[in-house]
């Protein structure tokens, strides 16, 4: 009796080893030429709406036409984006879901500040072709001309004025190593925190705090009403081609210019996925590389103020690594909000 | 203020489009049906909708999108009333007086009185838009901290002790509400009570905790009962009474124009929204009436306050879209979205320049509310078919149909895990007499009034005198401390010469 109830189990698993094995003798290139032969999700850890989201929207039309399969788009928010990156680490290496992610900083950040259980090297960045960066600003009817001005004041009275921020964000990273070149001493600054960009924005220009420090795109919508006293960059931007930018203003101020990206955005996969299944990501390469180049998608999305420079996956994870390191660096800055 | 030629052209792109028309009603229906549906927000109805909207010009998207939002304003308040459960955070007063108005029998006239003050309250405060958007949008924005805070309070205050046996329980009730309220990543970035649950990380899941609770208190308490309306001759609809229960709120013009303009206001500030306001617009008219008491109970005129008030909300986060670009919520973020997706950045510099499509927009909005009068008289007629449904049959569906939304709310288990647990604390609480919409209203403000309690520290830099530099915020407290003292003497002296008559008896 034993017996035959070990019977099945037994002729159950040589079958399986056999249909194993049949798989892995068909030659890799027919299997890769079948993948993908369902429907592609993007998967979006934030709300509907935000920059991630439409650009997934935006994009979707595109790896469509290049993969020869439907794309959508899925949204899981929460939790700083731990919720859609646990939920993306629980699926399977098929590579039929792929993130359209702030990779830079949620990732790093929802590590250090979280206790998210990934590593910011799980992932693997495709393309992240849009950057936001950190703008200090203040409301035009606050009468603060410079930066420098600030500086001053915050120098004499660390009191004197108050700042908006996010708390657990590149800003406030940014924020806190740009004090700390200054001798200003953070604990006593009058900092305010927002829990989210969006209220930041508006406790900027609404005059609620004395200067934010926020990415600077969401600005764009109400730049009539904020000035732009410092962009953590060291390239002039489109967008506020008037704002001094932190490389010359360290220059000035005599100490050494450092800053982490705001947002560094685009299609994200996991490590674990590539080297499990090297033909199939590179199918995914090719399609996402294809549609970013594609002279329609350029056009659309730049309508839409949305993000198509191909940095491939080489600068993409490096920005993205160092980033993180940077990061991890600061990680203390990041604790005392 | 109004700009003539630009509203000529507005009429003249309304009129000679008929991709502008048609999708009102789908959207109106749309917005009712998922508001309807308890665990499904506002947002989230134009959230499903909002890549449909892809697909269509800009003018129609907008157009049906603001249907949507319409529809889904109003369509919460069908559950609200009918089986005391909001469909929506926005329609939690709806239920303190509109379910015990069905109990009473009085469903159609409470249906109708919720129809009405919605659709005046949204063509009232599309009316202030159209006329005041830029100086609205202008105060508004000067809103901080402080004053939020003083708004908060006020509302607790007001509603702490609702609908309970004492004022004692009312108010563990609310602690209780806020202690969930606070559960979560604060907005100074640290963790309280997640219990490592990465789930709670950003909180309590408000609209299926506030479903468990409402739902579960209300649920249990008719296990014996046959039906909601326990007399059957009153069980009728009647379309005659539907619209007597509209003729009420035009009878009470004052309570309408109070929650409208409440309404509009602290739904045009960014982040606080309709949830709040209804609750604000609620305790408001309960504060101010010379019966008190009679709220909870079933007073049309409380369920006036919060439809008008929670209606009336959309036009003032409208209001801070179009004149700042700022999403005051979820919905207004949504239209941005599809704003953006039409290559439109929305803001000052689009009010500026298309102020014809400002124009259309309101122009079609006053027409929802209209429309909304015809289609939501409609729905509300089959809706209300509801309270000849045994209870027996309609208690299962609820909370499965509860329990499906809650997981499509959130989009896990969290959702339905967290309405079991509410149901249960809120089956307990009112097992021993707890008000449980005391805790709802706890949960609902406890997170706005600690948020903005704790930046208004920040600012100060721990200086409670900095307080003086914010007199409106000033204003309000003292205010509210004003109108505590008189209704505690009124109070007293009632209670003084309610014992003297007994006395003399």
């Amino acid at each position: 009796m034993t017996d035959s109830i070990h019977a099945i189990p037994r002729r159950r698993a040589l079958l399986l080893a056999a249909g194993a094995g049949a798989a892995l003798a068909a030659p890799g290139i027919a299997r890769a030429q079948t993948f993908p032969e369902r429907p592609i999700t993007l998967l979006v850890p934030f709300a509907t709406g935000g920059y991630n989201d439409r650009l997934a929207r935006a994009m979707a039309p595109f790896v469509q036409k290049h993969i020869g399969q439907p794309v959508t788009v899925v949204n899981r928010p929460g939790g700083g984006t731990v919720l859609g990156n646990t939920f993306y680490m629980q699926q399977p290496d098929d590579g039929y879901m792929v993130m359209v992610h702030s990779a830079g900083p949620y990732i790093p950040l929802s590590i250090l500040t979280r206790n998210a259980r990934y590593k910011a090297d799980d992932f693997h960045m495709i393309n992240l072709p849009s950057r936001d960066l950190t703008l200090a600003a203040c409301a035009t009817s606050k009468g603060i001309n410079s930066i420098d001005e600030v500086v001053q004041r915050l120098k004499a009275d660390p009191r004197s004025l108050s700042i908006g921020v996010q708390p657990a964000s590149a800003d406030l990273i940014n924020m806190a190593l740009w004090m700390q070149a200054h001798g200003i001493d953070r604990s006593r600054v009058r900092v305010v925190t927002y829990d989210g960009g969006g209220p930041a924005r508006t406790a900027t220009a609404g005059g609620h705090v004395d200067v934010g420090f926020v990415g600077g795109e969401g600005f764009l919508p109400i730049k009539d009403r904020i000035k732009p006293l410092l962009l953590f960059s060291d390239e002039k931007s489109t967008d506020y081609p008037d704002a001094p930018l932190l490389t010359d203003h360290a220059r000035a101020a005599g100490f050494q210019p450092q800053s982490v990206d705001g947002s560094q955005r685009g299609f994200v996969v996991l490590k674990r996925f590539v080297a499990a299944q090297p033909e199939r990501y590179a199918i995914l390469l090719r399609a996402i590389e294809a549609a970013t180049k594609d002279p329609e998608c350029v056009s659309t999305l730049g309508n839409q103020q949305l993000a198509t420079t191909w940095y491939g996956p080489e600068a993409s994870n490096r920005a993205y690594l160092s980033s993180a390191a940077l990061m991890e660096r600061y990680a203390d800055l990041l604790k005392q909000a | 203020m109004i700009d003539f030629p630009a509203f000529g052209a507005a009429l003249n792109m309304l009129g000679g489009s008929l991709d502008a028309w048609i999708w009102v009603v789908p959207g109106l229906l749309i917005g009712l049906l998922f508001g309807a549906l308890p665990g499904i927000s506002v947002s989230m109805a134009m959230a499903l909708v909002l890549p449909a909207t892809l697909y269509m010009d800009f003018l129609p998207a907008i157009i049906f999108l603001t249907s949507v939002y319409t529809g889904a304003g109003f369509g919460g308040s069908i559950p609200a009333v009918l089986i005391n459960i909001p469909g929506t955070s926005s329609a939690v007063a709806t239920t303190f007086d509109g379910y015990p108005m069905a109990q009473k029998g009085l469903h159609n006239e409470a249906l109708g009185a919720a129809l009405v003050s919605s659709c005046i309250g949204v063509l009232i405060s599309y009316v202030i838009l159209f006329v005041l958007v830029q100086p609205l949008a202008e105060i508004v924005l000067r809103i901080g901290p402080y004053e939020m805070a003083a708004i908060g309070i006020w509302g607790l205050v007001l509603l702490g002790s609702i609908g309970g046996s004492s004022v004692t329980k009312g108010l563990f009730a609310a602690g209780i509400g806020v202690l969930c309220g606070t559960v979560g990543m604060n907005t100074a970035g640290y963790m309280r009570g997640d219990m490592g649950i990465p789930w709670l990380l950003d909180g309590v899941p408000t609209i299926p905790a506030m479903v468990g609770l409402l739902a579960a208190s209300q649920l249990f308490a008719l296990v014996n009962a046959k039906f909601i309306v326990a007399d059957e001759s009153k069980r009728t609809i009647s379309l005659r009474r539907i619209i007597a229960g509209g003729g009420l709120v035009l009878g009470s013009p004052v309570a309408l124009l109070r929650g409208s303009f409440i309404g509009v206001f602290i739904g045009a500030v960014p982040g606080v929204g309709s949830s709040i306001a209804n609750l604000i617009s609620y305790g408001e008219a309960r504060r101010v009436s010379p019966d008190p008491e009679s709220y909870g109970k079933g007073n049309p005129r409380g369920l006036i306050a919060a439809e008008s008030a929670n209606s009336s909300s959309e036009g003032g986060s409208m209001a801070t879209m179009l004149a700042l670009g700022i999403p005051g919520g979820g919905a207004t973020a949504i239209l941005l979205a599809s704003f953006a997706m039409h290559n439109v950045i929305g803001g000052p510099r689009f009010m500026e320049q298309n102020r014809d499509i400002v124009y259309a927009i309101i122009i079609s909005n006053f027409a929802q509310a209209l429309i909304l009068l015809l289609v939501g008289t409609a729905f509300v007629f089959v809706a209300s078919t509801v309270v000849r449904l045994p209870l027996r049959y309609l208690i299962p569906s609820v909370l499965v149909m509860s329990t499906m939304g809650a997981f499509a709310i959130e989009g896990s288990i969290a959702g339905p895990i967290t309405l079991f647990v509410f149901a249960v604390l809120g089956w307990l609480m009112s097992r021993y007499g707890f008000p449980v919409a005391a805790i709802v209203v706890g949960l609902l403000l406890g997170k706005l009034i600690e948020t903005e309690l704790l930046r208004a520290w920040q600012l100060a830099g721990g200086d409670p005198l900095y307080i003086l530099e914010h007199p409106v915020a000033v204003g309000i407290l003292v205010l509210m401390a004003v109108s505590l003292g008189l209704s505690l003497r009124r109070d007293i002296r009632r209670r003084r010469a309610l014992k003297a008559a007994s006395a003399v008896a």
